[in-house]
């Protein structure tokens, strides 16, 4: 019994020992300590906001659907997004006014409201360039857009029920980015149509601002009535629509009126909020495998950095470990102190890095908000927080480890 | 302090095989020893594929034959290349013979794993560098203690015979001072008095003196010839007033003994 208590208090001994020996090693090399602290925080901090941009995308995508305040999104299958022009989705819902009207008929629909999202050429002078913006129509009924500041589209007349004769409005949303590239206030002058030739005949009034479409599709945007985009790009024959969306009477039950339309309507997509999203995102292949990169690379990144920094850190006691193996110190004391480094190193770096994460995220929305629009695009959750945490302090340890026992098994005179 | 065997687990017959027929064996003994090393790394197998020849092989010592008694201070001399550090590090177990073989006090080093032989030179061997090769973050005694910690001594007595061997050495006003604030004399005599706290059979030094000033240099020799008294003690030097110290002096040169006598 008396000898494995013997044993513990020797190991016990050597433990102390060790810590001491990291702790000194710690204080001694003060600047090659800070730096591998602030390495490791780095590396902490491309992983949270590398995952928390990717996580951001997502919620994002979400918030913007729900503030949407539709039901139900009715679509023809894809849902392409568009590079042409000033972007958007591609549009290959055709005769949406009147599908819209058949859906709306349904006893539980509040309203059914085609969206369009086609190229239009936007400028102040028609003798200046124009620039391309993402043209949305709305219809005239329901409420569509959030505005603020200004007032609202008076409505569609122009549709005339499909005649096309009625008088137009001629006013347009726009959004502070799009302001901002116009230069123009709420009611100014501006010219837009679906054609160069076109635009420069089109005048219409800035009525008011809106961030709705633009925070959904983080692109500049141009809002007018329906009628009055699809006259303007030349599509009043098919009245195509990237979306109907579908506003529910209160108290509805959303599932039983998706499947009984779906059921009525089987050649259309008909997807709640979170599907409609999903179905979005599914078909950007690219722009999954993009954010799928983007994760995957954070975690790299993290383990990566790590895992160099400590193995650094240790390489350069090298001399030190070697006199002393050469001396007879065991690899188990030289390992337990290099371990006890890594450990400390990985704590400190990981808790930094963990601090400095809500500012740094701080910091990226407001530079995502002024530059595309987004709000919120970079999200902070505490699971990233933990894992990056984790990963900081396990492979800081884990590659000390491995460091320390490759040195302590080098032969000794190889560093002498 | 120091087991008669240097190995407690080495066994009976081993012992009686490399004993000395007269008593008990030298401290340490090199039998037609040979080392040789390889120049750059040995060809993989896509390396063979591909017809990368086989490295160079370099010759450090050739058929080198000594013994070594408690109580010798030996001198290795020879120009650079002779093979004076090759043979200290055999005889001090930090690498093995390519032919041949080192036995201490009587244990074949070849038939020990890497951790007994580390173990061996814990108990057995006090080494010292050119460089000193002190931890730069611990105090002067934590340096000298640190290996005490491996033989599992409490930490009263690992700072009692750390402090005393530095005030052995001079450096009683010195012990809590880290490396960098020693001169390099007090360095190196740091260095030897953690070489001793395990109170060796063998201390060997690599040019103990080539990194100090002449007075400085000639203090660290007093030092060697003081704990030389009952142990072996094998130095390896250029320099000629350290090699004046030795009792015996082996010339190198070119991996081979040229000269082996008492002075």
């Amino acid at each position: 019994m008396g000898a494995p208590i013997a044993a513990l208090k020797r190991w016990l001994a050597r433990l102390r020992v060790a810590a001491a020996v990291t702790v000194g090693q710690l204080r001694h090399h003060r600047l090659r300590l800070g730096l591998a602290i602030v390495g490791i925080a780095l590396a902490v901090l491309s992983m949270t906001l590398l995952a928390g941009v990717g996580m951001g995308v997502l919620e994002t995508g979400e918030q913007q659907f729900e503030a949407a305040d539709r039901d139900l999104w009715v679509t023809t299958g894809e849902t392409r997004l568009t590079t042409a022009g000033g972007g958007g989705f591609e549009n290959v819902l055709s005769d949406s006014r009147n599908v819209s009207a058949e859906m709306e008929s349904h006893e539980d629909v509040s309203t059914a409201a085609p969206l369009a999202f086609e190229t239009v050429y936007v400028g102040t002078d028609p003798d200046d360039d124009f620039q391309t913006f993402v043209g949305t129509g709305v219809p005239g009924s329901g409420s569509v857009v959030q505005i603020s500041e200004g007032e609202d589209l008076s409505g569609d007349p122009h549709y005339a029920d499909g005649s096309y004769d009625g008088e137009r409005t001629n006013e347009v949303l726009i959004d502070e980015e799009t302001a901002r590239a116009l230069d123009v206030e709420v009611g100014e002058t501006v010219h837009v149509g679906g054609s160069l030739a076109a635009a420069r005949n089109t005048e219409a009034t800035v009525v008011g601002i809106s961030p709705t479409f633009e925070q959904m599709l983080g692109a500049p945007t141009v809002v007018m009535p329906l009628s009055e985009l699809h006259q303007t790009t030349s599509t009043t024959h098919t009245e195509p629509a990237t979306f109907i969306t579908l506003t529910l009477e209160d108290g509805a039950d959303t599932d039983a009126v998706q499947s009984d339309l779906q059921e009525t309507y089987p050649e259309y997509e008909i997807r709640s909020n979170q599907e409609q999203l999903e179905a979005v995102l599914q078909e950007q292949a690219l722009v999954l495998a993009a954010g799928g990169a983007l994760v995957v690379l954070s975690l790299g990144v993290g383990i990566a950095l790590s895992y160099t920094l400590l193995t650094l850190v240790v390489f350069q006691q090298r001399t030190a470990v070697a006199a002393l193996t050469a001396q007879g110190v065991s690899s188990s004391l030289l390992v337990a102190s290099i371990v006890g480094q890594g450990l400390a190193i990985g704590l400190v770096g990981g808790l930094l890095g963990v601090a400095l994460t809500p500012p740094a995220v701080d910091l990226l929305n407001r530079l995502a908000a002024a530059v595309v629009g987004f709000d919120g695009l970079v999200q902070t959750d505490p699971r990233f927080l933990v894992g990056a945490f984790v990963v900081a302090i396990g492979i800081g340890t884990i590659a000390a480890a491995l460091a320390g026992w490759r040195l302590s098994r080098t032969p000794p005179l190889e560093h002498l | 302090m120091s087991p008669s065997s240097p190995v407690a687990s080495a066994s009976a017959d081993d012992e009686a095989s490399t004993s000395d027929a007269a008593g008990s064996p030298p401290v340490v003994r090199a039998t037609d020893v040979t080392k040789r090393y390889t120049r750059g790394s040995e060809p993989g197998r896509l390396g063979k594929l591909l017809g990368r020849s086989e490295p160079p092989r370099v010759s450090a010592l050739e058929n080198v034959s000594i013994a070594i008694e408690a109580g010798e201070i030996v001198g290795l001399a020879g120009p650079s290349g002779s093979g004076k550090s090759t043979l200290l590090h055999l005889l001090a177990g930090l690498e093995l013979p390519t032919g041949g073989t080192v036995t201490f006090q009587g244990t074949d080093l070849e038939t020990l794993s890497r951790r007994r032989r580390t173990r061996l030179r814990l108990e057995h061997v006090g080494i010292v560098f050119q460089h000193f090769h002190l931890l730069e973050s611990l105090s002067a005694r934590a340096n000298v203690a640190l290996p005490l910690v491996e033989l599992g001594v409490g930490k009263r007595e690992r700072r009692r015979r750390a402090t005393q061997l530095l005030e052995r050495m001079g450096l009683g006003d010195r012990i809590d001072h880290r490396p960098g604030e020693l001169s390099g004399g007090e360095q190196q005599r740091v260095a030897i008095a953690r070489a001793l706290v395990t109170d060796p059979t063998l201390v060997v030094a690599d040019e103990p003196t080539g990194e100090l000033d002449t007075e400085t240099g000639r203090r660290i020799l007093d030092e060697f010839e003081r704990i030389a008294e009952d142990r072996a003690v094998v130095l390896a030097s250029h320099d000629r007033p350290t090699l004046e110290i030795a009792d015996r002096l082996v010339r190198l040169k070119d991996g081979t003994v040229r000269e082996d006598g008492h002075r």
